[in-house]
């Protein structure tokens, strides 16, 4: 009871249908926490080097925070890993909404799933007993009827994580819902679950779940809730000139991660729609565009003001008092909604050239639904536009789409078409790098992926450190594990040592100058997402600064050990250490992992914010590798690095 | 630790039918037992017996109260964060965040959504960062006017 772990696994073999639970050593949580730290421990140790990530030999994991149900805040993520059927590497995505807490109280930390199930089926856990039982009937049906069909049997307390048809027809690019809207997107692992023929998890437990020193949790906790009500005098419409002046501006200071969290309790993500568009941080018209391509006269109809009109009620996730998430209102077939994240609003908006933002909510809910991933989906859509504007697609491919930039109705059509794998979307469905090989005709030079995944609405030509995360991470293409603006906002330097501090001003170009601090910057954000991963945390929380957002001080009074910020900055390392050593294993050399030439700004672009920028990945990455102990030629990790971290 | 059944114990079934973590078994009219690994000491038996048969974790033995008396949680709205911890951490899932927004603001707020269903345990008080949720006697309801 006063450990803020279960110590327990539960191991399911779909082929057989056996299950089977597991203990877990102490000294596996002090290493790797569990989260996404467990979840490496057990893939990187239990699956055959080479296995296929659409065989039986891949294991799912599906695995809850360490920090979540201690009462600690912002600590309601879990965390899905296997490895990615997308791009051959170790997967991961996570995901926030009820479902974290409710594997815990199973008895749980993680539930894996290996083999394959010969028809399919669903997990159901109640009162520590754990059935396999026949889907027949939800296969078929979205992500949304599949939840309410299983709470309806189940009761409302019951947790669900489901596919849609997307990962059904193993999509590439599908992921796993819950929460009806919320999504495990990245990764394709909702291919996994769909090849394994697992349609839903369904979790109905109570167990409680401990904390070391629930008086110093929440004496903590209330201490961080200090910092979350800060009230933010900046109407909706002054955001797109916010970023107008961020462009132009060639001194910036560290920003203060307090005022995007106003942003977010205020907007939701959706906040930094336009602003990101004008300062240059939101690619446009596949990756190829500027912001004068989608100026604010068009940028206007996805204002944070006018999606939020269409707001009733706001969503918060487990142990957050943020809550950037919305229920919303909307037109057409689905008149609920999950309000649109900002990556959904840009990867099917500008990124498209579509500022139809009822179109948004609808493909928002069509894709959730269906659990596809909006980011890769978006991003495959404006590869197929571009290639049709090109004419390597012609309208006898695309069966008569039209599709043109800014054609919403053909873009409609187009992801549709994708959801269903019908015609050309089926040649779309498992995103932009496999779509190029089969299109071929010089195509490639139009996908924009890193190891097969498309990057998120981050362009790394207005922040380098987003192509340096992109490439040289163990999960290629994800935006969710550093960046130069997340190293400011993290403020590590006032807890851990010997880790640089941003100047008070400094120019927008000093960004781009390769040097050890940069290389060094980006490790440490790696190693702190990685600890943050694996203890359940909430990225946005973090960005309020480690000394106002307690982490490290959680861990110690959740389990009563008592490490230091460095200590555990350790555990992250050789969280991420682990995983690169799980790609080593599966054959994957990190270098075939570098972002498309498009994003780098090979050949940089002629105007617009990011004019004439280019990041030199090739002369970044040594370093990076070198903060890690990997070697510097090839990113793998040395013997003497994994010895040192304890990994066998 | 867990609650314990004593010999005094009359099967009636009582508790086993209101322990939310289905943690107790027996045949009817027949001694029952708790299930140490799954019991989460909520003291739902022992409030419900009327054999005075539950002993707590601590060993203290546990006192039946009618149930119109059980405690039960008010929620402080201008303290609430609306992080669904408490929501989270009941037992019989009798809160639910509200899908309405409160008066100001667009926030949702827990709410007791199935009075009855509740067993008082007082989990969700306990698990609030904000000492928003405080555990209530109900004051006794007046009772309607009979019908002419």
């Amino acid at each position: 009871m006063n450990k803020p772990y279960m110590g327990k696994i539960l191991m399911v073999d779909l082929s057989n249908r056996t299950m089977t639970e597991e203990e877990i050593p102490d000294r596996v949580y002090e290493q790797y926490l569990s989260g996404m730290g467990l979840g490496a421990y057990i893939l990187y140790n239990r699956m055959p080097a080479g296995a296929d990530p659409l065989g039986p030999d891949n294991i799912l994991g599906f695995c809850s925070g360490f920090l979540t149900g201690t009462g600690s805040l912002f600590s309601g993520r879990w965390t899905l890993v296997g490895k990615s059927p997308l791009t051959g590497c170790w997967g991961d995505a996570n995901c926030g909404g009820t479902f974290s807490p409710a594997i815990k109280h199973c008895g749980y930390d993680a539930i894996f799933f290996k083999g394959i199930s010969s028809g399919p089926v669903y997990l159901y856990v109640k009162n520590g007993k754990a059935s396999l039982k026949d889907a027949a009937d939800l296969w078929g049906r979205d992500a949304v009827e599949t939840e309410e069909a299983l709470k309806k049997q189940y009761g409302p307390k019951a947790a669900v994580a489901v596919i849609g048809p997307a990962g059904e027809k193993v999509s590439l690019i599908s992921g796993v819902c819950s929460d009806k809207g919320r999504i495990a997107a990245r990764s394709g692992l909702g291919a996994v679950m769909g090849v394994k023929k697992l349609k839903a998890v369904v979790l109905d437990g109570v167990q409680r779940i401990g904390a070391h020193d629930p008086a110093e949790m929440k004496r903590l906790s209330r201490h961080c809730l200090k910092w979350v009500n800060f009230p933010l005098p900046l109407p909706g419409w002054m955001l797109g000139f916010v970023g107008a002046f961020l462009r132009v501006t060639p001194i910036v200071f560290p920003q203060d991660g307090i005022l995007y969290t106003s942003i977010l309790r205020k907007w939701g993500t959706g906040g930094m729609n336009q602003t990101s568009i004008e300062m240059g941080d939101s690619p446009l018209k596949n990756w190829d565009g500027s912001n004068r391509d989608f100026p604010m006269s068009r940028s206007r109809t996805i204002n944070p003001d006018i999606v939020r009109r269409m707001e009733i009620v706001k969503y918060h996730c487990y142990s957050c008092p943020v809550g950037c998430g919305g229920i919303c209102a909307a037109k057409g077939k689905y008149p609920h909604t999950h309000k649109p994240e900002y990556e959904s609003v840009l990867a099917l908006g500008g990124l498209c050239m579509n500022e139809d933002l009822d179109s948004i909510f609808y493909l928002n809910e069509l894709l959730n639904r269906a659990g596809m991933d909006t980011i890769s989906a978006g991003a495959t859509a404006a590869f197929a536009v571009e290639c049709y504007e090109k004419g390597i697609l012609t309208k006898e491919d695309t069966g008569g789409l039209e599709l043109k930039w800014g054609n919403t109705e053909a873009m409609v059509a187009l992801i549709r078409k994708m959801v269903d794998r019908e015609g050309i979307g089926d040649l779309l469905a498992d995103g932009t790098k496999i779509a190029a090989q089969k299109i071929g005709k010089g195509s490639e030079a139009f996908t924009v992926h890193a190891g097969g995944q498309e990057p998120a609405m981050h362009d790394g030509r207005c922040d380098p450190g987003f192509n340096v995360h992109y490439s040289l991470e163990p999960t290629p293409g994800r935006h969710t594990l550093g960046a130069h603006l997340y190293y400011e906002m993290f403020q590590l330097w006032k807890l851990v040592k010997g880790i640089p501090k941003p100047a008070p001003l400094f120019t927008k170009n000093s960004k781009f100058r390769i040097d050890g601090e940069k290389a060094q910057m980006a490790a440490v954000c790696s190693k702190f997402m990685s600890l943050a991963n694996g203890a359940g945390m909430c990225m946005f929380g973090l960005f309020i600064g480690a000394k106002r957002v307690p982490t490290f001080g959680w861990l110690n009074a959740a389990t009563g050990w008592r490490l230091t910020p460095e200590d555990y900055m350790t555990v992250g390392e050789r969280i991420q250490t682990l995983k690169q050593a799980f790609n080593v294993k599966h054959g994957i050399e990190p270098r075939n992992n570098f972002i498309s030439g498009r994003a780098l700004g090979h050949p940089p672009q002629k105007r617009g914010a990011n004019q004439g920028r280019s990041v030199d990945i090739e002369k970044l990455a040594p370093g990076y590798w070198e903060q890690f102990g990997w070697d510097t030629a090839t990113g793998k990790p040395k013997e003497e690095t994994l010895r040192k971290l304890g990994i066998q | 630790m867990a609650y314990t059944i004593t010999e005094k114990c009359n099967g009636c079934g009582a508790c086993a039918r209101l322990c939310p973590a289905g943690a107790i078994s027996g045949e009817k009219k027949k001694l029952h037992t708790i299930d140490a690994k799954l019991c989460i000491e909520c003291g739902a038996c022992g409030r419900v017996c009327p054999q005075s048969a539950l002993l707590d974790a601590a060993g203290g033995l546990c006192a039946m109260t009618k149930r119109s008396e059980w405690p039960k949680p008010d929620v402080l709205l201008k303290a609430c964060i609306a992080c669904a911890i408490c929501v989270d951490a009941c037992p019989v899932g009798c809160l639910a965040m509200s899908d309405v927004p409160r008066d100001k603001g667009v926030d949702a707020f827990p709410y007791l959504k199935d009075s009855k269903a509740c067993i008082g345990c007082g989990f969700c008080s306990k698990a609030c960062p904000a000492d928003a949720l405080v555990m209530k006697k109900p004051s006794p309801v007046q009772k309607p006017a009979a019908a002419a």
